[in-house]
C-alpha cells in the first residue's frame, strides 16, 4: 500500500471517529440520552402529571409552546405567566372564556381550554397565526383520554383541576364523537396484544360448557346451530379487528337478517329473539341460548324490533384476556 | 482485460435492473407464504439494513448526478478556450463517474430488494401509487445507461468538427439524470408530505402525477441537484488529493493540484446557494406540516441541526483555509492575505453563532448561576433571526474571500469603457433582472395585507422597513453598475457588499427580533428579503468582477502543484465533511417521518419505529461514510486497473501556466 494512502486512511479515520465522538457528546448535553418513554393515556390514568409527560413528549405540545421559562418554542403562545394578558394559562382562561361569550359562544373556562385544543381554529391569539395542528388526527394522534389529562395540565397552570368538568365539557363530548369516528387512513394496522392459541380457541367456541360457548348460536362447517350467523368463512371477509369488535360489542353492528325482536303477548308474556321463520299464522323465534319457541301471531299484542343485538354483551367480563385472544385466534383461521 | 472490463462495466447496470424488473412483479405475485408486515434480515434490525444500503446508494447516487453536470461545462470551456488540459479533465471525472455508475445501480437494486422483502405491505402499498413511474424510471435508467458510456467511450471519435455532438451526449446524460432523480425523489418527499390520495382513508385517488407532484418534491430536487454538484465536486476533488500526494513528477502535481482546484471550486459555487435551497425546503416542510416543521427545528431533531452547523460551518471554514493556501500559489496574491485574519475571524464568530443551541437542559445550580433557564445574552443568538443574519455573514465572506482568490495575481484592470458591447449590455441586463427582482418582492411587502398572516392591521407598519431596504439594494446595484461604468468597478464592488451586508446581516439580524417579538408570522418574508439582498450582491458582483478583470494585466502565473501537503488534507477533509453531512441529512429527511412510512396516512409499525438517539446516529452515519469512502476508493483503484489510459494532460503548460488558464 502506498504511503499517501496510508496517511490518508488514517486521517479519514480520525475525522469520522471525531464526528462519532461529537455525536455522544450532543446526546450527553441536549439530555437526549434521558428521554422520557411516551405514557399512553389508557394506561396511566387521566391527571395533570400524564398531560405533563404528553405536553412535552408525545403531544409534541412544547415545539410551539412554552410555559414561563421552561422550553423555548415562540411559535405559539407562552402558557405561563410572561404570556398573553401576563397571567398564566389556567388563569387566563377565564378571560377567554368572557370574551368568547362576546363574540356570541357563551362557555365556561374549562370550555375554552378543551375548545383550544378541539378546535385550535376557532380563536386564535392575536399576534399567532391559525397553524396549530389538530392534535387527534394524524401525525399527533392523541386519545380523548390524552387530550384530556393535557387539559388537566394546563388547568393546573394556574387554575383549578378539574377532570369532571372536562369530561362534562360539550366540547369534549364532541370531541371525543369525532375522534372515534375519524379514520387514520391506512395506519390503523392492528395486532392482537397477546398471541392466542386457535386450538384453545376451538374448544372455548364449540364447548357449550366453556364460558363463551359460541356454538350454542353460530355454525362453523357443519358444527355448531343456526341461530346466529353462520361463521364458516368469517376471516375471509371480516378483519381481526372487526371480530373482536363484534364479540365485546355485538349490538355495534349486527349483521343483517339478525335484528332482535321483542315479543308480548296478550297474557302479558315477553318473548325476546331473532325471527327464524315466519307465516301468515306463526312466527318462530330462537332465544339468546338457541331455544326455539313457537308463537301463533294472534296471541301476539305487540311486535317491538330491537336495536339490541341479541348475543350476550358481557363476554368483556366473561372471558379473561387469554381466552379473548385464544378465541380469537380461532376465528381468524376461519377461511 | 480493458475491452473486457469496458464490456462489463456497461452490461452491469443493464444487468441488474434487468433482475430487479423481472423479479419485482414476482415478489408481490407470490401466492404463498402468507404476506407479513415486515420482516428481519437474518436476525438483523430491517431498519439498520435499509439505512445503510439507502444512504450508500444516495451516496453513489448523488456522485453520478453531480460529476456530469461539472465534467460537460469543464468540457465546453475546453472547446471554447481550445485548451485541451479543460478536456482531458472533464474526461478524468468522467472516468470516475463510468466507474462509479456500475457501483450505483447495483445498490439500486440491493435497496430495491431489501424494501421489498423487509417491507412487503409497505412497499405493496407505495407499489399501488407509483408503479407507473416505475416503468418510466426503467426507461430512463437505459438511456442514461446508454448515454454515459456512448459519452465516455465516444471521447476519442467526437473530436474536432463532432465535439458538439459529444457535448450534446453529455448533456443528454445530465437531462436522463435529472429526471431519474426527480422520480426517486417524488417517491421519497410522497412519503413526507403525501398527496394525491385521500388523507382519511389513504386510499390512492387514481393519479400518480398528483402524487409525484407533492408540496415537498420540487423544494426536495433543488437541494437536492445542488447538493450532488458540491458532493460530486468534492468526492473528485478528494481523489485528486490522493494522486496529488503520490505524484512522483511536478507535471503529475501540478495536474492534480488543478483538478481539486476546480472541484473545490465547483463544489463551493453550489454550497453558497445551499442554505438558500434548504431554506427553501424548510420552509415547505413546515408549510406542509407544521407539526413536522416544529419537530424538525424545536423538537425530537433541533440537535441534530446543530451538528449539522458543526459539517457546514467546517465545510466552509475548511473551503476557505483551501483558497488562502491556494493565494500562494499566486505570485501577487499576498497582496491580499492581509484581509484573511479578518474573514477568519467573521467566520469564526459567525459559527459560533449559528452552533449556539437555544435550549439546554440545565441543573438547578446552572440555572442559579446565569440566572434562569437562558444565559441573558446568549439566548439571542440561539434564535432564528440570528442564524439568519450569520449564514448570510458567512455566504458574503465566502465570495469575498474567493474574488480576493480570483484576482490575486491580476494587476490593474483594464477600464470598462474599452470592453465591448457585450459587457455593457450584460451588466445593464443584470441590473434589470436583481431590480425587477428586488422591486417585485419590495412592492409586496408594501402592499401585503396584515390579514393573510392573521394579524391586525397595524402590524403593516413592521413590513415597511424590509421593503425600504430592498429599495436601498437597487439605488446601491445601480450605483455599482454606474460606478463601473465610469470605470470604478471596485468601488462599485465595495458599496455594493457594505450595503448588502449592513442591510441582510446587520438591519434585517436585528429587525428579526423585533419581528419575532411584535408579527412572528413576517418573519419567513424578512428571510426572504435577506436572501434576495445577498443573491442580488452576488449576482451583480460576480459580472463586475468578470469584465473588470477581463484582459487585465498579470503580476504572475499560477504556479500549479506548489501547494503544502496540508492543502490536499484539506481536500480529503471537506471530501469526508460533505460525506458525513449527506449521510446526517439523509438520516433527518427520513426521521422526520418519526413513525411514519408516509406521513399521518401509514404508521410504522415495526420494531425500529422509534427515533434513535444522536450517539446511535453518529456510530451509524459515521460506519456508512466509512463503507463509502472505502468502496469508492477501492471503485476508483479498479478503474484504474484495465481501462484504457487517459490521454497525458498538457501537465506541463498547466504546471506553467498557460495562455488559457492566463484568460481565465
Amino acid at each position: 500500500m502506498k504511503r499517501p494512502f496510508l496517511s490518508a486512511s488514517i486521517f479519514t479515520f480520525v475525522v469520522i471517529f471525531l464526528f462519532i465522538y461529537v455525536g455522544e457528546v450532543l446526546t450527553r448535553i441536549s439530555g437526549e440520552a434521558v428521554r422520557s418513554p411516551i405514557i399512553e393515556g389508557s394506561t396511566a390514568g387521566v391527571s395533570p402529571e400524564l398531560g405533563e409527560a404528553i405536553f412535552w413528549g408525545k403531544g409534541a405540545c412544547y415545539t410551539c409552546h412554552s410555559i414561563g421559562g421552561r422550553g423555548s418554542a415562540i411559535r405559539g403562545p407562552n402558557l405561563g405567566e410572561i404570556g398573553p394578558l401576563k397571567m398564566p394559562i389556567g388563569a387566563r382562561a377565564v378571560l377567554r372564556a368572557q370574551e368568547r361569550a362576546k363574540q356570541g359562544k357563551p362557555m365556561a373556562a374549562v370550555d375554552y381550554l378543551v375548545e383550544s385544543l378541539a378546535e385550535p381554529g376557532a380563536y386564535v391569539v392575536e399576534g399567532f397565526k391559525n397553524e396549530m395542528p389538530i392534535i387527534w388526527r394524524p401525525p399527533i394522534r392523541l386519545k380523548p383520554d390524552e387530550i384530556k389529562a393535557v387539559v388537566a395540565y394546563i388547568q393546573s397552570q394556574g387554575g383549578t383541576v378539574d377532570v369532571a368538568a372536562i369530561e362534562n365539557s360539550p366540547f369534549f363530548q364532541k370531541l371525543k364523537a369525532t375522534a372515534a369516528t375519524a379514520g387514520a387512513g391506512v395506519s390503523e394496522a392492528w395486532r392482537p396484544y397477546i398471541q392466542g392459541d386457535p386450538k384453545l380457541g376451538d374448544d372455548l367456541f364449540f364447548n357449550p360448557e366453556s364460558p363463551a360457548g359460541c356454538g350454542k348460536c353460530h355454525t362453523v362447517g357443519k358444527k355448531g346451530e343456526k341461530v346466529g350467523p353462520e361463521l364458516t368463512h368469517l376471516a375471509a371477509t371480516r378483519t381481526p379487528q372487526f371480530i373482536l369488535e363484534a364479540i365485546l360489542e355485538p349490538s355495534k353492528e349486527i349483521a343483517s337478517g339478525f335484528d332482535s325482536v321483542l315479543l308480548q303477548t296478550k297474557d302479558g308474556h315477553f318473548i325476546s329473539g331473532i325471527i327464524k321463520q315466519e307465516d301468515a299464522a306463526s312466527m318462530t323465534v330462537a332465544d339468546s341460548q338457541g331455544q326455539l319457541q313457537k308463537v301463533a301471531k294472534a296471541e301476539i299484542a305487540e311486535r317491538v324490533p330491537q336495536k339490541v343485538s341479541l348475543m350476550p354483551g358481557n363476554f368483556g367480563e366473561i372471558l379473561t384476556v387469554k381466552d379473548l385472544h385464544d378465541l380469537l385466534a380461532f376465528l381468524t383461521t376461519l377461511k | 482485460m480493458g475491452l473486457l472490463n469496458r464490456r462489463f462495466r456497461a452490461a452491469f447496470p443493464c444487468a441488474v435492473f434487468l433482475l430487479f424488473f423481472t423479479l419485482f412483479p414476482l415478489a408481490f405475485a407470490a401466492e404463498s407464504p402468507p404476506e407479513a408486515d415486515y420482516r428481519s434480515f437474518f436476525g438483523i434490525n430491517s431498519r439498520l439494513v435499509v439505512w445503510i444500503v439507502a444512504e450508500l446508494h444516495l451516496m453513489y447516487g448523488a456522485f453520478v448526478l453531480g460529476v456530469p453536470i461539472f465534467a460537460v461545462i469543464v468540457e465546453y470551456i475546453g472547446k471554447r478556450s481550445k485548451d485541451p488540459k479543460y478536456d482531458n479533465l472533464a474526461r478524468e471525472f468522467t472516468k470516475l463517474l463510468a466507474a462509479a455508475f456500475s457501483t450505483t445501480a447495483a445498490l439500486g437494486g440491493l435497496l430495491a430488494f431489501s424494501l421489498i422483502g423487509l417491507y412487503p405491505k409497505f412497499m405493496g402499498y407505495l407499489t399501488s401509487v407509483f408503479h407507473e413511474s416505475y416503468y418510466v424510471y426503467a426507461l430512463l435508467f437505459f438511456a442514461e445507461s446508454f448515454t454515459l458510456y456512448l459519452y465516455y467511450y465516444s471521447w476519442d471519435r467526437l473530436q474536432g468538427k463532432w465535439k458538439g455532438l459529444h457535448i450534446f451526449l453529455g448533456i443528454l446524460l445530465n437531462v436522463w439524470g435529472t429526471l431519474l432523480m426527480l422520480i426517486a425523489n417524488s417517491w421519497a418527499s410522497f412519503m413526507m408530505s403525501p398527496a394525491g390520495i385521500d388523507k382519511e382513508t389513504g386510499r390512492f385517488l387514481g393519479s400518480t402525477l398528483a402524487a409525484v407532484a407533492n408540496p415537498l418534491w420540487i423544494p426536495l430536487a433543488i437541494h437536492r441537484f445542488l447538493g450532488n454538484i458540491a458532493f460530486g465536486g468534492l468526492i473528485a476533488g478528494a481523489y485528486a488529493a490522493v494522486k496529488f500526494l503520490g505524484a512522483r513528477s511536478e507535471a503529475e502535481k501540478a495536474h492534480y493540484d488543478w483538478m481539486g482546484y476546480v472541484g473545490n471550486f465547483v463544489a463551493m459555487a453550489a454550497l453558497i446557494s445551499m442554505p438558500f435551497a434548504g431554506y427553501y425546503l424548510g420552509r415547505e416542510v413546515y408549510s406542509a406540516s407544521p407539526v413536522m416543521g416544529n419537530n424538525m427545528m424545536g423538537g425530537a431533531f433541533s440537535w441534530t441541526f446543530i451538528l449539522q452547523a458543526i459539517l457546514i460551518g467546517a465545510l466552509f471554514i475548511g473551503a476557505n483555509y483551501y483558497l488562502w493556501i491556494g493565494m500562494g500559489r499566486i505570485a501577487g496574491a499576498e497582496r491580499y492575505l492581509k484581509y484573511i485574519k479578518y474573514i477568519n475571524l467573521i467566520l469564526l464568530v459567525c459559527f459560533a453563532i449559528w452552533l449556539t443551541p437555544h435550549n439546554l437542559p440545565l441543573s438547578a445550580a446552572e440555572q442559579l448561576a446565569i440566572g434562569g433557564q437562558y444565559h441573558p445574552i446568549l439566548k439571542w443568538l440561539g434564535l432564528m433571526s440570528a442564524k439568519n443574519a450569520v449564514v448570510n455573514f458567512i455566504i458574503l465572506s465566502t465570495f469575498f474571500s474567493f474574488l480576493l482568490y480570483r484576482r490575486g495575481n491580476k494587476g490593474r484592470p483594464l477600464p470598462f469603457t474599452e470592453h465591448g458591447t457585450t459587457a455593457k449590455v450584460v451588466l445593464l441586463a443584470v441590473g434589470v433582472v436583481c431590480f425587477l427582482f428586488l422591486g417585485a418582492y419590495g412592492w409586496h411587502l408594501f402592499t401585503l395585507d396584515p390579514a393573510t398572516m392573521e394579524l391586525s392591521p397595524d402590524k403593516a407598519r413592521y413590513f415597511k422597513f424590509p421593503a425600504l431596504l430592498l429599495l436601498i439594494e437597487i439605488v446601491a446595484i445601480l450605483a455599482a453598475i454606474g460606478l463601473t461604468f465610469i470605470n470604478r468597478g471596485i468601488y462599485g464592488q465595495a458599496l455594493l457588499f457594505a450595503v448588502t451586508a449592513a442591510s441582510a446581516v446587520f438591519a434585517l439580524g436585528i429587525y428579526g427580533f423585533v419581528i419575532m417579538e411584535k408579527a412572528n408570522p413576517f418573519l419567513r418574508n424578512v428571510a426572504v428579503s435577506q436572501f434576495l439582498l445577498v443573491i442580488s450582491c452576488l449576482i451583480t458582483n460576480t459580472f463586475i468582477d468578470i469584465f473588470l478583470f477581463k484582459g487585465a494585466e498579470e503580476i504572475g502565473g499560477i504556479r500549479w502543484g506548489k501547494m503544502p501537503i496540508r492543502s490536499q488534507y484539506t481536500l480529503i477533509f471537506l471530501c469526508i465533511m460533505i460525506v458525513l453531512l449527506m449521510g446526517l441529512m439523509g438520516y433527518i429527511r427520513s426521521g422526520l417521518r418519526e413513525n411514519w412510512h408516509v406521513y399521518g396516512i401509514m404508521q410504522d409499525l415495526s420494531d425500529g419505529s422509534y427515533t434513535p438517539t444522536m450517539a446511535y446516529m453518529a456510530r451509524v452515519v459515521g460506519s456508512i461514510v466509512l463503507i463509502f469512502l472505502t468502496s469508492i476508493a477501492f471503485v476508483f483503484w479498479l478503474a484504474g486497473l484495465g481501462g484504457e489510459k487517459t490521454p497525458a494532460p498538457d501537465l506541463a503548460s498547466i504546471a506553467g501556466g498557460t495562455e488559457g488558464e492566463k484568460k481565465r
